[in-house]
């Protein structure tokens, strides 16, 4: 598999805010990425590093091989639409739609004309004028039909409704399989992009906490269920992630199981349960605030 | 899988890319061509109508003498003002949303400067023309000056030169201006204009307490009107630099 992104040593800091704090990780070519994270973990800022939008401090990104700063080489096979996208003040709907094509090669007009009847985007109206949502829709027709073999989405669907939503993943997942191509999707409704996503990356304080392909990530770790004396046996000394408690029962959650191990839960009278994404990542997330607190 | 994208991807060259930022400063015509056109007309019939009025009231004996004094007229002042609004949008708005687009800086200042020449170029003529028909007509029969203002020149040829240093003077300061915004908010253009204020006042009172206000005078007098006007180009030139330098560091912020 070819990298289309590497990164090594990674750090920017705002004063006295680490934004971005020594990362490393590669993005391989053709796989739709998740970057997870809490609001101001640093997804914005990651991104704007890898767009050439800002300025690294210490270490090196390459993107496409090469340096994205002020390199019209790559950021020209590169989409980046944010959630705070501003649009210049005189501009309607259509204006985005007709300047669009001199900046993106491979931009397919047709189905951009498909998705603005998906969204009902209004072409005349000023962006000014423009609802939350609809704002967000023109950033995600943009995103979709410029077809860059590198796309980034910024907390895309900031204001669309959950139909809408639904529009966007659809239709990412139908061009995709047609016209594979990298995309970065960050955003905080974890469940929802769920079965999107081939690889995820989470970023907590600055910090790449989770490195992950999304299949593998999700057997990482496993809910056991029932009446606790017996989860507590079953748990024993393995390492725990989570631990919920309600009168006798008890639900925790550890590591990936194997079939044996499963058929000794099983045994014990306990209920395995798979953890969704969601939890999981707010679980890690909760681990390394503790371990931070701790370490400070 | 690589080849495949590759071959794909048809990329533009430099002056590709150049065009496509001037392209996108007129995306929509009617703020940076057709509207100032528009305004331009609206105030030249308010002028015509006033002319109008002056012309049957005063009587055509003394409209020579009238026509002395509207040749102060600062009807067409404003669109110098206008052009700088249009600068600094371009810097501060349509910048942001180009780096989306995968701009570089250095694309962006250089097709935006192409933009700032063209649409100066498009007025300067454009006045001139209607400087030279307000000159044959003898002020649109109505002894009327807009176009003919005595601080433009006194020819076809000096008018067109003044009109195209003045717009390109007010298209770069502004933009010059528009990157310390975008690069260090309010609290940059504040210093930059305290500074600025400083320098003007620091001058000023070196020329008094010396007694040399006569050496400005006399280097005004000196150069003329056209010479006065070519050294503006001194400030419109290291604006075009100045703001790309700041420009090349500047991130876009919310």
């Amino acid at each position: 598999m070819t990298a289309v992104i590497e990164v090594t040593g990674l750090s920017k800091t705002f004063g006295s805010i680490r934004a971005v704090d020594d990362v490393s990780f590669t993005v391989e070519e053709n796989k739709i990425y998740g970057l997870l994270g809490r609001n101001g973990a640093g997804k914005t800022t990651l991104m704007q590093l890898l767009t050439g939008q800002d300025f690294a401090m210490k270490g090196d990104i390459r993107v496409f091989g090469e340096s994205p700063v002020e390199n019209a080489h790559v950021l020209q096979r590169i989409s980046f639409i944010k959630e705070s996208q501003r649009y210049p003040d005189d501009f309607r709907v259509k204006h985005v739609f007709k300047s669009a094509p001199w900046f993106f090669a491979n931009w397919d007009a047709e189905f951009a004309e498909r998705l603005i009847g998906d969204f009902r985007l209004p072409l005349n109206q000023r962006i000014k004028k423009l609802s939350r949502g609809q704002l967000s829709s023109i950033g995600v027709i943009v995103g979709l039909a410029s077809r860059a073999p590198l796309t980034f989405f910024d907390e895309p669907y900031l204001g669309l409704d959950a139909v809408a939503r639904q529009t966007f993943y659809d239709r990412l997942l139908e061009d995709y399989a047609q016209n594979p191509r990298t995309v970065i999707l960050s955003t905080h409704l974890i469940d929802e992009v769920a079965n999107l996503l081939e690889h995820v990356l989470v970023i907590d304080q600055g910090r790449i906490i989770i490195d992950q392909d999304a299949e593998s990530l999700r057997g990482t770790a496993t809910a056991v269920v029932g009446v606790a004396t017996a989860v507590d046996a079953f748990v024993g000394t393995r390492e725990v992630i989570h631990r919920d408690r309600v009168g006798g029962l008890a639900s925790v959650t550890i590591a990936g199981l194997d079939a044996t191990e499963r058929a000794a839960a099983s045994a014990a009278g306990l209920e395995l349960t798979p953890v969704s994404l969601q939890q999981l990542i707010i679980r890690r997330t909760n681990t390394s605030e503790r371990e931070f607190e701790q370490s400070a | 899988m690589t080849t495949a994208t590759e071959t794909q991807f048809r990329a533009a060259g430099p002056a590709g890319r150049i065009l496509n930022v001037v392209r996108l400063n007129v995306a929509n015509p009617w703020t940076t061509i057709i509207m100032p056109w528009l305004i331009l007309g609206i105030i030249f019939l308010a002028n015509l109508t006033i002319w109008w009025i002056i012309f049957n009231s005063v009587g055509a004996d003394n409209v020579a003498d009238v026509s002395d004094g509207l040749q102060y007229s600062g009807a067409s002042t404003w669109i110098f003002v206008y052009m700088t609004v249009v600068a600094i949008q371009a810097i501060n708005l349509t910048f942001p949303f180009a780096l989306g687009y995968g701009v570089t800086r250095r694309d962006f200042w250089l097709g935006s400067s192409v933009t700032f020449v063209l649409l100066s170029a498009m007025y300067a003529v454009g006045m001139t023309i209607l400087s030279v028909i307000e000159e044959t007509t003898n002020g649109w029969g109505l002894g009327g000056h807009m176009f003919t203002a005595v601080f433009f020149g006194d020819t076809w040829l000096q008018r067109l030169f003044i009109y195209f240093v003045a717009f390109l003077f007010f298209f770069f300061f502004g933009a010059a201006i528009a990157t310390v915004y975008v690069r260090w908010r309010a609290n940059g253009v504040t210093l930059f204009f305290v500074v600025l204020a400083a320098l003007l006042i620091a001058g000023a009172a070196v020329l008094t307490l010396t007694g040399n206000w006569q050496v400005i005078g006399d280097f005004f007098a000196r150069t003329g009107l056209v010479g006065s006007f070519a050294w503006s180009l001194v400030i419109t030139v290291i604006s075009g630099f100045a703001g790309y330098l700041i420009l090349r560091r500047a991130t876009p912020k919310n």
